[in-house]
């Protein structure tokens, strides 16, 4: 591996970003955040702080997985498909490092996209002179790193399959994996004491996304910061479980005859 | 040539299909378009484009409504026991006997993540509890509802027929217990009127403000009046569940104001034709079984 050449093929992944009007969309939806704000200062902002932080940090959560993903989910299906991956690995580069560099462009672009809409929101937010806690930063680097996780699975599943099904399926397991996981606390409540090996193996496999949305914390009034052990503990997780999808994806590129 | 006239056959086929079957399905719309009801809502059964918008602003409204129930506990999300929660004898974490009663009732319910005893999970439920909006819930306070106004507000104006954003709303309006929170109780609820004329349950909250809040009897008398007429102008099978329970009120209410108004000659029949409706409820049942306190006999003096 050259960790060297990583920096460089994540700053192809951002430039082609910008080359491809990509932040237009982010543009788009941060002049559709703007606007709704707008409509609901018809209302008079009084007694709503805590509704326009919610739906501010539920918008924000909501259109900046769907870009990671949506950015995330052709860099290398495109690469393999316009040709332009051959004089990529003619360098001295080896597949790894090209996983690895373009996980690291997605994560770059997915986190500008992020900052611009919260940005955006931001201004939206002090508008309407909503007060700011410590815990909304908490919010910010939660989610960040939550993106980080969104892009690596993104990455390996279109590895792994036709980029259509792998966005599909990112679709599915970004916005899904929160769901199954309440289920699957529900149930294990109830369950037999044998049975919870069984959960907890289930669990540990699930993509574990809703643990870095900090937004109904953040929403709400007199929630404290969360305490520190927590953001290193997802930034431990993070690093282990995208460093598996990347290594399941490295893998797959590695045996693929291209 | 032939071929545009082959393609001019399709859409002259299908729009003859869709003309006949429109005519076809005429028969069934006095079925689906209830007399009595007041149009706006029979527009819903009778144009896809109200139905579909109406569908939409039912949803809004739900999320609204949903989200003030989280607000109230302050982003800490909570569900009901499950049926196999309750036949293991688990406890809910209801709410203080005597907070906020007027806005819900809260008995078999629990915080949606489970506590450290009960969660399988580990240190990924430790990370979990530390990251949302999470505490023990057993016999907890409400945030001010007031701060959930301007949602009711919100979602009434979103959707005019959700009748219980109304009556919530008004009810939230009036727990300042003041001359003027009740006024805008009053006005709150005459705005749903005007959206939903025939809606018993706005009329029966209308009726108890005016009785239990501003003590203007003649007012409550007519809006219970009001509320039980509307009833007998719809079939039975009609009324919802929230109406049903609405309409019981109503009669127990207005049976209340008649006997402390002195019009005893209207409230046995009310009392008996409430009954007859519902059969089984006891209030109804032990004012028609009382003496009036003038006729009753008087309790012996103590010696």
């Amino acid at each position: 591996m050259t960790p060297k050449v990583w920096p460089v093929l994540a700053k192809g992944v951002l430039l082609e970003s910008v080359r491809r009007k990509d932040l237009w969309v982010v543009a788009i939806l941060g002049f559709l955040i703007v606007a709704s704000a707008g409509a609901l200062g018809m209302f008079g902002i009084t007694g709503l702080e805590s509704f326009a932080k919610d739906l501010a940090t539920t918008v924000l959560s909501g259109f900046s997985t769907v870009l990671a993903i949506v950015s995330t989910a052709r860099l290398i299906p495109e690469e393999i498909k316009n040709r332009t991956l051959y004089p990529l690995l003619a360098r001295p580069i080896s597949r790894t490092d090209l996983i690895i560099g373009k996980y690291l462009g997605a994560v770059w672009t997915s986190w500008i996209s992020f900052l611009i809409l919260g940005a955006l929101m931001t201004v939206a937010l002090v508008m309407f002179r909503v007060e700011f806690e410590p815990i909304l930063l908490q919010y910010v680097i939660a989610k960040m790193m939550g993106l980080a996780l969104v892009c690596a699975i993104t990455l390996a599943l279109t590895l792994w399959m036709t980029p259509s099904a792998a966005t599909t399926l990112a679709f599915v397991v970004c916005f899904g994996s929160n769901m199954l996981v309440k289920a699957l606390v529900l149930s294990g409540q109830t369950a037999p004491e044998g049975t919870k090996v069984v959960y907890q193996v289930v669990n540990a496999f699930i993509p574990q996304l809703g643990l870095f949305d900090l937004g109904g914390r953040a929403s709400n009034t007199n929630w404290g910061p969360v305490p520190m052990w927590v953001l290193g503990a997802l930034a431990v997780y993070l690093v282990l479980y995208a460093g598996a999808m990347l290594a399941l994806g490295s893998v797959k590129l590695r045996k693929a005859a291209l | 040539m032939k071929r545009i006239r082959g393609f001019a056959w399709g859409p002259a086929v299908f729009g003859l299909a869709a003309i006949g079957g429109g005519l076809a399905v005429q028969p069934v719309r006095e079925h689906v378009v209830v007399e009595g009801r007041h149009q706006n809502l029979n527009i819903a059964e009778t144009h896809a484009s109200a139905s579909l918008l109406g569908q939409f602003r039912t949803s809004i409204s739900g999320w609204l409504w949903a989200r003030t129930d989280l607000y109230l506990h302050n982003g800490v999300v909570m569900r009901p026991l499950t049926e196999a929660e309750l036949k293991m004898g688990k406890n809910g974490q209801g709410a203080h006997a005597h907070d906020h009663d007027d806005i819900q009732e809260e008995f078999n319910v629990t915080t949606e993540i489970p506590n450290a005893e009960h969660d399988f999970r580990g240190i990924f439920g430790d990370i979990d509890r530390a990251t949302k909006a999470y505490k023990d819930m057993t016999g907890h306070d409400h945030q001010n509802p007031k701060q959930a106004l301007p949602l009711f507000r919100l979602m009434t104006w979103i959707d005019p027929y959700f009748i219980d954003g109304w009556t919530t709303g008004a009810s939230v309006y009036a727990m300042g217990k003041n001359q003027e929170g009740y006024g805008h109780a009053e006005k709150f609820l005459r705005q749903g009127l005007v959206h939903n004329p025939d809606s018993i349950s706005i009329l029966n909250q209308l009726g108890f403000t005016y009785l239990a809040r501003l003590k203007d009897y003649p007012k409550a008398q007519f809006a219970f009046e009001q509320s039980i007429q509307k009833s007998q102008k719809l079939r039975v099978e009609m009324l919802t569940e929230g109406d049903q329970e609405s309409l019981e009120v109503s009669y127990r209410f207005l049976a209340l104001v008649y006997r402390d108004t002195g019009q005893l000659e209207k409230m046995y029949p009310l009392l008996r034709e409430g009954l007859k409706r519902y059969p089984h409820d006891i209030p109804m049942a032990r004012m028609i079984n009382t003496p009036p306190a003038f006729l009753a006999p008087k309790a012996k003096e103590k010696p």
